[in-house]
């Protein structure tokens, strides 16, 4: 107890009051859950690119499962529609004099079970997911919590080993929802807005609205029904006649449609992006002026208009969203397309005839290979000849994960629009995986990422992680290609839905629930 | 009995082979179940959080472990469970298979509704209008692949005229006349093929019965043309055209792949795909042993009618 009013009082200017108001005002409505039912659309019919192989909640199993588990679940901190972290079970949270984070949850949330959420179920979901068995997306990240301390049923204090300025962006993703501590293994009890009512493997899944959801607002839709459209043709073919309300990845070729149709609208933002990844340990490529050349030999308008048929933007540098204080329209284009410059760093790598080597791709997702064929022909233009591995995505990321390449090509989305969002697939001192670098070495970019990490000044921040793109242009842990964009189509009277800006686009499924038809 | 044993013994034997043949073929491709559910959306795993999860789906064990545990299984009934999601690949199979095999029933029946009777007005007014302009239209409808058809069927009755809906399924249970509306457009465009191979051979055994010796008698008898037809010709001619029916049945299920993919409709080859992909071992397996088993159920069904009709089939 002492412990928490010690947490009230040193919570200072550091506190992310961020939407801490706006949520308190919507728990305080929330007195009375169930209040805004009255008003809910009966059904809203969503169009899902990919069925979730499960919903288990921290286990990473991709956007689609995302989606309905940032329904079915809720998350401690979420985003609102600009991007900026609100809370979600907690109405305020900070960091405190001592150098922990502290979060206060909301009074009234309930799992669906009927059971309170308190902070002994938040400390119970931290040591599943750092658990040693665990399987969960944050694991690695969750280890570095020293102590979860919970001196009420409505505070929870965390101590990390080393200083963390992003913890509570962590609880934002959607593999970290708040679940009952009392759940079976294998059927977890979340406190989302809606409820499973009925699934069909591979082809739907149908949420029924929670009655005593903590917002008593929302959600605004009584049911929703995800149908599983795999081929995006037929997805958009769906949403145009009609058969559902509101689709996602609407492909890049039918955007213009949506457009176009009087009944329909499209949200759209650059969200993912494609970018090129090395294997350092073979040939010239563990020479960055080498990987530098291959940087600067890629006009990236081709593969906005090949790949993405316009629907990108270029991107010639790290990927740091535009719009964010750490995005420099200078360094932004510091890979710009310049061949003479790629032959000029050739010859001082000593490779000035270039050289071959095996590009790995997939033919499974169009983007990738058009986007590898294009990279192709540029690379060949300064002398790089590459002979085109295209397997299927199972074989991509085994080959990848291995080193059993020299170039790939991948696409990829940042967890969050703070750089530090990247380290997933910038900081080169992780593990091997598909979607890093093999094999390389960028000791300063990585030094960077983790200063900025370890930073709580803001100024200061800006000024790492623009120090941060310095290295990484000089270092090049990866090379920027394009964003492309992700977009939502839907009627036009479907209301209250936003695509959040960058790499939170894919998180833009809790938006359901606040979502309606007009 | 003792070739009965023998055909049950070969079926079996054949069964094994399929089975094996296509869990060792799967293991042999590179893919790691673990690492690949874990990377859905090209995000990167913890290679420490794979590793638990290849252990926890016993992926770690030695491949002729999982290969013993596995045929124990089928043994006794079970075909496993899904690495993705720890769903019965039984009950997955009772659930998509119906629905396969409702796809197929349909596009046969259109094919006989359509096939047959274009195939004997063609015949019986060979080389007129009609004759030409469906041998067009026929061997239009076999050279379009199944896709493009089934794309422009979406293009024209879901997204411009709107009449249709774009794909999907309800159940018949739900929904009996919205099941029969989402079922037209794939059964439509998995039955072209066979219905131009159900016309031409109907075309082709009508033609040749019409020149037979008891078809001119029973004309000569006097019989009113249209009986002649349905009693001497069509009757006679309809034989082959079951035969070759029954042969392409079989190539259907093969051709359901695409068009389930393109009109959403869930049947067996969709998780067969999704399977495949996912490198979901026991989900590939366990499909591909039931296709295989009713192919094989079939051919053993078909060998013992001829041993049946043909007494010296028994004794080779």
């Amino acid at each position: 107890m002492a412990d928490h009013a010690r947490t009230r009082h040193a919570m200072s200017r550091r506190q992310a009051i961020a939407g801490g108001g706006t949520a308190a005002l919507l728990a305080a409505a929330g007195l009375v859950p169930g209040a805004g039912a009255q008003a809910r659309t009966p059904l809203l019919r969503y169009g899902l690119s990919a069925w979730p192989p499960n919903l288990q909640p921290w286990v990473s199993v991709g956007a689609s499962a995302g989606t309905v588990k940032m329904l079915i679940h809720s998350r401690l901190v979420a985003f609102d529609q600009n991007g900026k972290m609100r809370g979600e079970l907690a109405e305020s949270f900070g960091r405190d004099a001592d150098g922990g984070w502290t979060f206060k949850l909301v009074a009234n949330a309930v799992f669906h079970n009927g059971e309170p959420v308190t902070s002994a179920d938040v400390k119970h979901t931290i040591e599943q997911v750092a658990g040693e068995k665990s399987t969960a997306y944050m694991r690695a990240q969750f280890q570095s919590i020293a102590r979860v301390e919970t001196p009420d049923a409505r505070t929870v204090r965390m101590v990390t080993k080393e200083p963390v300025a992003t913890l509570p962006s962590w609880f934002c993703n959607y593999n970290l929802p708040i679940v009952w501590k009392g759940s079976p293994a294998d059927a977890p009890v979340g406190c989302g807005a809606y409820k499973v009512d009925a699934q069909e493997r591979g082809t739907s899944i149908e949420l029924v609205a929670f009655d005593k959801y903590f917002r008593a607002d929302l959600p605004r839709i009584e049911r929703i029904r995800f149908v599983v459209y795999v081929d995006e043709n037929l997805r958009f073919a769906a949403l145009q006649s009609g058969d559902m309300d509101m689709i996602e990845y609407v492909p890049w070729q039918s955007m213009a449609a949506v457009e176009k149709d009087p009944k329909l609208k499209l949200a759209e933002q650059f969200g993912p992006f494609m970018d090129i990844l090395f294997n350092a340990t073979k040939g010239p490529l563990s020479d960055a002026r080498v990987r530098r050349a291959i940087a600067h030999a890629v006009k990236r308008e081709d593969i906005v208009k090949a790949a993405f048929f316009g629907r990108g933007k270029i991107l010639e540098g790290v990927p740091i969203v535009e719009g964010t204080p750490y995005w420099d329209a200078e360094l932004s284009r510091g890979w710009r397309y310049d061949p003479a410059e790629s032959k000029r760093l050739l010859a001082a790598a000593g490779v000035p005839n270039g050289f071959s080597a095996v590009m790995l791709a997939t033919a499974q997702f169009g983007m990738h290979k058009d986007t590898a064929e294009i990279v192709q022909q540029y690379l060949a233009a300064i002398g790089i000849q590459c002979e085109l591995k295209l397997p299927d995505w199972s074989t991509r990321v085994r080959l990848g994960t291995t080193g059993q390449y020299e170039i790939a090509i991948h696409g990829v989305s940042a967890d969050t629009n703070d750089p530090d969002g990247l380290t997933t697939v910038m900081d080169t001192s992780l593990s091997p995986t598909h979607g890093r670098s093999f094999g390389l070495a960028a000791p300063r970019t990585t030094d960077l990422l983790a200063k900025g990490r370890a930073e709580f000044d803001e100024t200061k921040r800006i000024a790492i992680y623009k120090d941060m793109q310095r290295a990484a242009l000089e270092e090049v842990p990866l090379v920027g290609l394009a964003w492309r964009s992700q977009g939502y189509g839907m009627k036009r009277n479907v209301e209250g839905f936003a695509n959040l800006p960058g790499a939170l686009s894919l998180s833009s499924g809790f938006m359901l629930a606040e979502t309606r038809l007009g | 009995m003792l070739y009965l044993a023998g055909r049950l013994a070969t079926t079996l034997a054949l069964a094994w082979a399929v089975a094996t043949i296509v869990f060792l073929t799967l293991h042999l491709v590179p893919g790691d179940p673990a690492e690949l559910l874990l990377s859905t959306g090209g995000v990167s795993p913890d290679p420490a959080a794979v590793a638990e999860l290849r252990a926890k789906l016993g992926l770690d064990r030695p491949l002729h472990e999982q290969y013993v545990a596995f045929f124990k299984g089928v043994l006794g009934g079970d075909l496993g469970r899904s690495l993705v999601d720890d769903h019965p690949v039984a009950s997955e199979i009772a659930l998509r298979l119906p629905r396969t095999l409702e796809l197929v029933g349909a596009a046969t029946l259109l094919a006989l509704l359509i096939g047959v009777p274009a195939g004997v007005y063609a015949a019986v007014h060979r080389g007129g209008r009609f004759d030409r302009i469906m041998s067009g239209v026929m061997a239009l409808l076999l050279s379009v692949p199944v896709f493009v058809l089934g794309t422009l069927l979406i293009l024209l009755f879901a997204q411009t005229l709107r009449w249709m809906p774009a794909g999907g399924f309800v159940p018949f249970a739900r929904s009996p006349g919205q099941h029969l509306v989402l079922l037209a457009m794939p059964a439509v465009a998995i039955a072209k093929g066979l219905i131009a191979i159900v016309f031409r051979m109907t075309r082709a055994s009508v033609l040749d019965t019409l020149t037979r010796d008891h078809v001119r008698t029973a004309r000569a008898k006097g019989l009113p043309a249209f009986t002649v037809l349905r009693r001497h010709v069509v009757r006679n001619a309809f034989a082959p055209v079951l035969t070759v029916l029954g042969l392409h049945m079989g190539a259907l299920l093969g051709g359901t792949v695409l068009v389930e993919y393109v009109f959403n409709w869930p049947g067996l080859s969709t998780p067969l795909i999704r399977a495949v992909e996912a490198r979901d071992y026991p989900m590939v397996v366990g499909i591909v042993l039931t296709v295989s088993c009713l192919f094989l159920l079939l051919n053993l069904i078909v060998d013992l009618l001829y041993a049946v009709l043909d007494p010296r089939v028994r004794s080779t």
